[in-house]
């Protein structure tokens, strides 16, 4: 241990009197410097450029290849009488499909160690043993990730797919409803942001984690064409529904179930995740 | 809130069964304000599990324990805003550097400009012995270098009270000697409850020890008295020539004698006699001796103990 300081007494004097303790406590005690570290791993680190890159290429990358390069290579693809919808049409019936399919499963991976690297590491205990609650350690890793999906997944993609339908049939799309239709892209990431939380606080390993969320994703598609009634508790049709409010359709009524179901899980998985954290031993 | 006396942690009856193993079973523990509160016992004794319900990491089983009078369970928060806590195996954010992770461990305790957290970062980072190392990433860190951080961190809002666990266990002697010397001088700041296995460390730094074995406390007592007797008893050796038969006749007939064990060596004989009052066997067991002329007394002391002598006796008796 060094016993020579080599710094400013005079400044280490000031620091401590400008310095004013935390006195916040309550179920949010740290959470601005816990939610403040989880917002500089997704900017202030490489996350932001490879999120990015990965989103824009996978979403608008693979879009631009079906209206622009396909059509270009043969262009009886683009022809009215192809039977092919129109171009924008098109672009927005596959930009609500990645987003909300890709969009998930890409969800599930970012926050599928959100929790349980922590526990399994010892840094959740390490936090936990500063002054700071249990809830506010889970909301923060739930606000960092939905602001990083919103800015990542949603926002980025939606502004270059707007580009992409007026470059593709030169006008732009109706703010509005594409809005409402984003709206719809983002619960459903959201829920299964929540979802994949309130798992890594349940169980100890990422087995479960991913099997559980891949399950409802992947099965839901697969199911939806067996039991239709599982459109009225799981987003299973939320590509569908996103497309038809970016398109101003009305919904059909088990979209209304569907949007309202899984806001309600999605607060539900909140809901375990912060009882079930708070009895956590570590 | 603050504890009505001058002790900083108070547990009664604290107890934790996981799965209905005991780990920790109805702990009676008062640690004095401004003590080095060494806290021993073997491996699986219970003193990491006593230490992580003090800090709200578990939640007790049956008891209760107060950390500067507030409540372990109910205001785990306000608990932690005192204390500063070195873990056994400390680990923080790999990508992360020892200044940003001091920096970010001092604003859960303060809030103010960006230049003064990190004046504040770079105190620590000096008094660690890290300021070369600041802004190298901790996974490239070593055990002790680590350790280093982990004290540096622990100490970053000047706690009221400094919980370590196994603080030196991982370093050399070289580093843990710095621990060592760093803990005395932060004894006239704060409390420091630690715990260790390591005897001989203890013994140099610690006022009061307790020891636990099976999840029970089987002492609690300041270090010289711990020292200074066998289960309760003192013990004095005196080494004499002569034929002191009598005398030992003499002094076995004395109420305040308990035993007397009797070794002859090269025409010395040694003797060492436990007694339940000191008071008395100083200031009547030479004379009782000397009674006879012709014994020569060597040697007459009273018996210290060794840590380890202490804890292993004990140790052995709670089994």
């Amino acid at each position: 241990m060094a016993t020579n300081s080599t710094l400013d007494r005079n400044a280490i004097l000031a620091a401590r009197q400008a310095l004013q303790p935390v006195r916040e406590g309550g179920w949010l005690g740290g959470f601005g410097n816990l939610f403040g570290k989880e917002m500089g791993e997704w900017l202030r680190t490489r996350r932001w450029l490879w999120q990015t890159i990965i989103w824009l290429a996978i979403i608008n990358g693979l879009i631009a290849f079906i209206i622009f390069l396909i059509p270009a290579i043969d262009p009886s693809q683009a022809a009215p009488e192809s039977g092919n919808p129109p171009l924008d049409v098109m672009a927005l019936t596959l930009f609500f499909f990645f987003a909300v399919i890709f969009g998930s499963i890409g969800m599930v991976i970012l926050a599928q160690d959100e929790v349980i690297q922590e526990k399994q590491s010892g840094t959740a205990a390490w936090i936990l043993s500063k002054p700071v609650s249990r809830p506010a350690f889970i909301l923060a890793k739930l606000l960092s990730n939905a602001v990083g999906g919103l800015i990542f997944i949603v926002a980025l993609p939606a502004l270059v797919i707007v580009g992409e339908v007026y470059l593709a049939a030169q006008h732009g799309v109706p703010i509005l409803p594409f809005l409402m239709g984003l709206g719809a892209v983002l619960l459903t990431i959201y829920f299964y942001l929540c979802l994949t939380v309130m798992l890594g606080v349940l169980f100890q390993q990422r087995g479960p984690v991913l099997g559980i969320t891949f399950g409802v994703i992947l099965g839901g598609l697969t199911t939806i064409n067996f039991v239709p009634q599982i459109a009225f508790v799981l987003p299973v049709q939320m590509h569908q529904i996103s497309f038809a409010l970016a398109q101003g359709q009305p919904l059909p009524p088990p979209a209304i179930y569907e949007i309202v179901s899984t806001a309600i899980l999605s607060l539900l998985f909140i809901v375990v995740a912060l009882w079930r954290f708070e009895r956590e031993e570590f | 809130m603050e504890g009505s006396n001058n002790f900083v942690i108070r547990t009664e009856g604290l107890s934790k069964s996981f799965k209905g193993t005991k780990a920790l079973d109805g702990l009676n523990l008062q640690v004095p304000k401004n003590s080095i509160f060494g806290f021993l016992g073997p491996n699986g004794a219970g003193k990491s599990t006593t230490i992580k319900l003090l800090l709200g990491l578990i939640q007790p089983s049956a008891g209760k324990a107060t950390v500067f009078g507030y409540d372990i369970t109910r205001d785990s928060v306000a608990v932690r805003r005192r204390v500063g806590y070195l873990a056994q195996d400390p680990r923080y954010y790999e990508h992360m550097t020892a200044r940003q992770t001091l920096c970010y461990t001092a604003r859960f305790f303060y809030r103010g400009p960006k230049e003064m957290i990190e004046t504040r970062a770079e105190e620590m980072l000096e008094l660690a012995g890290l300021a070369d190392k600041a802004d190298r990433p901790i996974k490239g860190f070593s055990g002790g270098e680590r350790q280093r951080l982990g004290i540096a961190q622990a100490q970053i809002n000047y706690p009221d009270l400094l919980i370590l666990d196994e603080p030196a266990a991982s370093l050399d002697p070289m580093g843990r000697h710095d621990v060592l010397e760093v803990m005395e001088r932060l004894r006239k700041y704060t409390t420091i409850f630690y715990s260790t296995h390591i005897l001989e460390d203890v013994q140099r730094v610690s006022d009061t020890v307790a020891i636990l074995n099976h999840g029970q406390l089987i002492a609690e007592a300041p270090i010289q008295q711990l020292l200074s007797g066998d289960g309760g008893s003192t013990v004095y050796t005196l080494t004499f020539k002569g034929d002191v038969g009598p005398a030992q006749h003499r002094v076995a007939s004395q109420p305040w004698v308990q035993k007397i064990s009797v070794v002859a060596h090269e025409g010395h004989i040694t003797w060492q006699v436990g007694v339940t009052d000191a008071e008395a066997a100083e200031d009547q067991l030479l004379r009782l001796i000397l009674e006879d002329r012709g014994v020569r007394v060597k040697s007459f002391e009273r018996k210290t103990y060794n840590l380890e002598e202490v804890f292993l006796t004990m140790i052995e008796g709670s089994k």
